[in-house]
């Protein structure tokens, strides 16, 4: 009873935003901070047109290819043996970056949260549960990010609303920070384009889109999301604590959902409300890397669907989530995949649509 | 769907072919005595078979047979005997040729309404046992079997699994016809169709697929004939082996079909175009496809005004939450978070379980499982006895083992919310299904904490995510989001405002209201006389109001 092309515009929207916001939302204003001082919400804006580039790339290729996902038509497009080789690349950058996400993840939890858990249980059971996931074909796994998604964007919208009251306008000026030296700036841009990175996805979803034509469409609208969120997420916390303090603190956001409530006791463990929504945020972003890395290698690999291999990669990306030594170690590897991350997936499919307009392939040049 | 890998042959080739083990086909002889002694070898040794031996007309041979456990004495002697044993008015009318004699006592002597003739012998003894009465004549090579078949049944009652407030009394029984009867009564249209096929080599049971043409999808019509068609086995005893025969997923703890023993809810199915199976012998019906939707709806959110409706619904989610995570968010907030709650309130349980010399865990485990114990004895026990035991259980029991220091104040109440809210998810086998879940997710709470909770819960709601009933999502209409059949989800719009069949069963004739109600049939219902309604005037009042001005 099902058509073959179920995914709406709107669906693929919340995939977009429920992948994109993840582990990073705890810590980013610190960086933000760290970069521009009050101009943090600035910075973290900036971020949003190197972002919009890698989603132009990604959303005019693959709409040119309607029928197929990026590994498919990049096989035709580039030869087979260099194109199995960039999607086993995509599989390695993806395959890490969940392990990385995941240490990073048990890192948060046994220091602030749950304190008496091991790192490693922590790590293992998330994994444990997007393995299970993972199994599924792309429609169940867009509906498991359509559900989650009103939740994480209407709590972390209820607790902004509740923060509001709290906010010093002082501490937002000047808008561009002070003593902000364009090196400084540019290095926070590159920081907090990173944090939108998970745009690729669209790459399985447009050929199950019920209109694959409007794929920029909702991309574009799943990145203003979340840039409207990661700014009231500075913007709160900045405003809250200024610049200084901000810098301080570890998890600036977890401290800002601590420190606000609602009347007289009614309601004063948003942390707790925070906490729940960013495990299952996290699962949402992990849950996408994960399939990414499994439908890669799959693709890669010429594998008929991915089951066997998702439960193959999980030792490995639990291998890798215990890569780093300690908690700066995880820190500093995750920003480097990042960058990585941000060069492969924006140049590969700038790659992929040079490519396809010097050969003139795909049907959406007609 | 890859579960059904399995060849089948289509549901209308098993409706005529012959059920298997059947015995060779065999003509019938023109003598009645070796007729009738083929049949005594396969019925012989029943002390219900009748045979009544008779001479037809005063000029043949004849003998009828039936079981007279199935068979209506009383219609027999009236109407097969009687007018078979008279000559007729006219005794030279009776064909001299025996080749005529079937054709004449059909068409000229019997009054009874359902049966046929047959050349098959072979057929006779299955005919018998499906409750037919069977006529053989000497000389002639056809038998005559009637369905005079009587089987007693219960008088309909109000179910008592689903208790309403508002609404019909009336509830499906055993008996097959009976129940399709009440369907017939509440859907009095042409469209209303009825597949019927027997079902289990030995049992043969009458299984019925009911839905409305042009309403119920086609596809999904085939789909339930394919999977019933596909069910090999002996035995058919209750719609509940149907169900677990067609289920997409039988590994999930959830219900994909929904049993129900009302009728109206039935029609109310059907009329939104989905498919009902009913079987003989059991008083279930079975709507598919079921969703996670339907096991927190009764007719009484229908039958009441729409706010109150809604409201009910609201609360029974709040029920089914609670039964589901109570305990787990008790147990991991004692044991891992106890600053989540309020000081005093983290004194006042602390004092409470100040005696206990178990684990929160553990204890929780405890009370929850001897709950379980006691729900299921209550079940099992006459009504007169279950409540005494349930108010010992209960009562006595748990105010006993707060005061022997086996269990907190706080655990006890925790434990009788959970039950409580258990038993307010109107679909016992959903509440069960929550029931269950709900201890691993204690263990992993008890275990990893909230974290534990957390992870356990993503992996239910991911599971529900992925769970399909016949090709349908089983969290349709909320994911994926159907605005437009969100009318009829948590909450219960007015009934004039739902226009529209879900639109996940893909009906043909999507709209409930005009396009398939003719316009002048309309107009017949809503004037008096059954003018055309556009000749009434403009402001004729209707008869209430006008005497007010």
């Amino acid at each position: 009873m099902n058509n073959n092309r179920p995914i709406t515009t709107l669906q693929v929207t919340a995939v977009i935003t429920s992948t994109i916001i993840g582990v990073g939302i705890l810590s980013f204003p610190r960086y933000m901070a760290d970069a521009a001082g009050s101009g943090a919400p600035l910075v973290t804006a900036a971020g949003l047109p190197v972002a919009f580039a890698g989603l132009w790339f990604t959303a005019a290729v693959c709409r040119r290819f309607p029928q197929e996902t990026l590994f498919v038509f990049s096989r035709r497009l580039l030869g087979r043996g260099f194109a199995d080789i960039l999607s086993f690349c995509i599989f390695l950058f993806f395959a890490f970056s969940t392990g990385l996400t995941m240490r990073q993840f048990g890192e948060v939890c046994v220091t602030v949260i749950f304190k008496k858990t091991p790192v490693e249980a922590v790590i293992l059971m998330m994994l444990l549960l997007a393995a299970l996931s993972v199994r599924r074909n792309v429609i169940k796994f867009t509906y498991i990010h359509i559900f989650y998604a009103p939740f994480i964007l209407s709590s972390i919208f209820i607790i902004v609303l509740v923060a509001l009251k709290d906010i010093d306008g002082l501490n937002l000026l000047p808008l561009t920070g002070n003593h902000t030296t364009a090196a400084s700036f540019f290095r926070g841009m590159v920081t907090s384009s990173t944090l939108y990175q998970g745009t690729i996805v669209l790459a399985l979803l447009v050929p199950l889109m019920k209109n694959p034509r409007k794929v920029l469409k909702a991309g574009t609208a799943a990145l203003l999301i979340v840039g409207i969120v990661y700014i009231l997420i500075v913007l709160i916390t900045v405003g809250m604590f200024g610049a200084y303090e901000t810098r301080l603190l570890l998890y600036p956001t977890l401290e800002t959902a601590r420190s606000i409530s609602i009347g007289e006791g009614v309601l004063e463990r948003f942390d707790a409300i925070f906490i729940i929504v960013w495990v299952i945020s996290i699962f949402t972003t992990i849950f996408t890397n994960y399939y990414l890395a499994a439908y890669a290698l799959r693709e890669a690999t010429r594998f008929r669907d991915q089951r066997l291999l998702a439960s193959f990669l999980l030792p490995f990306i639990f291998t890798a989530s215990l890569l780093p030594k300690n908690v700066f170690q995880s820190y500093c590897l995750a920003s480097v995949t990042a960058i990585v991350g941000l060069i492969l997936l924006t140049l590969y499919p700038l790659l992929l649509w040079l490519t396809a307009i010097l050969r003139n392939q795909g049907g959406a040049s007609s | 769907m890859e579960n059904w890998k399995r060849k089948y042959t289509s549901f209308k080739e098993k409706q005529h072919s012959k059920t298997p083990g059947a015995r060779p086909e065999q003509k019938l002889g023109s003598l009645l005595e070796p007729n009738l002694q083929s049949i005594l070898q396969v019925l012989g040794e029943d002390g219900d078979l009748i045979i009544r031996r008779f001479r037809m007309y005063g000029l043949y041979d004849a003998a009828i047979i039936f079981f007279s456990s199935m068979a209506d004495l009383s219609q027999i002697h009236e109407h097969l005997l009687k007018p078979l044993m008279n000559p007729p008015a006219d005794p030279s009318s009776v064909p001299a040729d025996s080749r005529d004699l079937p054709d004449f006592i059909w068409n000229l002597t019997i009054h009874v309404a359902q049966g046929d003739r047959t050349s098959d012998l072979s057929s006779l003894p299955d005919s018998l046992v499906a409750g037919n009465v069977v006529l053989l004549v000497n000389s002639m090579e056809q038998a005559l079997y009637f369905n005079l078949r009587k089987i007693e049944q219960r008088s309909m009652e109000q179910p008592q699994t689903e208790q309403i407030l508002r609404g019909s009394r009336e509830g499906f029984i055993e008996n097959l016809e009976s129940n399709l009867s009440l369907l017939r009564y509440r859907l009095q249209t042409p469209d209303f169709r009825v597949q019927t096929c027997p079902l289990g080599a030995r049992t043969h049971s009458q299984v019925a697929v009911c839905y409305i043409d042009g309403i119920a999808n086609p596809a999904l019509v085939e789909e339930v004939m394919r999977r019933l068609s596909m069910i090999h086995t002996d035995s058919i005893i209750d719609a509940g082996y149907i169900e677990q025969f067609i289920e997409d997923q039988p590994l999930s703890p959830f219900p994909q079909v929904q049993p129900t023993e009302r009728p109206d809810r039935s029609t109310a199915a059907l009329l939104e175009g989905r498919v009902i199976i009913l079987v003989d012998g059991s008083p279930f019906s079975l709507i598919v496809p079921a969703l996670f939707n339907q096991f927190l709806q009764t007719m009484d959110d229908y039958t009441e005004r729409f706010i109150v409706g809604s409201l009910i619904r609201f609360v029974r989610l709040i029920a089914l939450i609670f039964s589901l995570f109570f305990p787990a968010l008790y147990v991991s907030i004692i044991s891992f978070n106890p600053e989540l709650m309020p000081t005093e309130f983290a004194v006042a349980i602390s004092g409470g379980r100040a005696g206990v010399p178990f684990p929160a865990v553990l204890e929780v485990l405890v009370m929850e499982v001897s709950m379980e114990v006691l729900r299921e004895a209550t079940i099992r026990l006459p009504q007169m006895i279950g409540g005494a035991l349930s108010i010992v259980g209960v009562l006595v029991v748990g105010q006993a083992a707060v005061a022997a220091g086996l269990a907190s104040p706080t655990t006890v109440v925790i434990v009788a919310l959970t039950t409580i809210g258990s038993f307010a998810t109107p679909a016992y086998n959903a509440a069960i299904a929550l029931r269950m879940l709900r201890f691993p997710l204690i263990l992993m709470a008890g275990l990893f904490g909230l974290y534990g909770v957390m992870i356990g819960t993503i992996a239910v709601i991911n599971h529900l995510l992925v769970l399909e009933s016949f090709g349908v999502p089983y969290m349709t209409p909320y994911v994926p989001a159907l605005w437009r059949d969100m009318k009829d989800s948590l909450v219960r719009a007015p009934l004039w405002w739902i226009k529209r069949r879900p639109s996940f069963l893909h009906a043909p004739d999507p709209d409930r209201l005009s396009r398939s109600m003719p316009k002048e049939y309309a107009a017949q219902i809503f004037t008096e006389e059954g003018e055309p309604y556009e000749q009434q005037p403009a402001h004729h009042d209707p008869s209430g109001h006008s005497g007010n001005h």
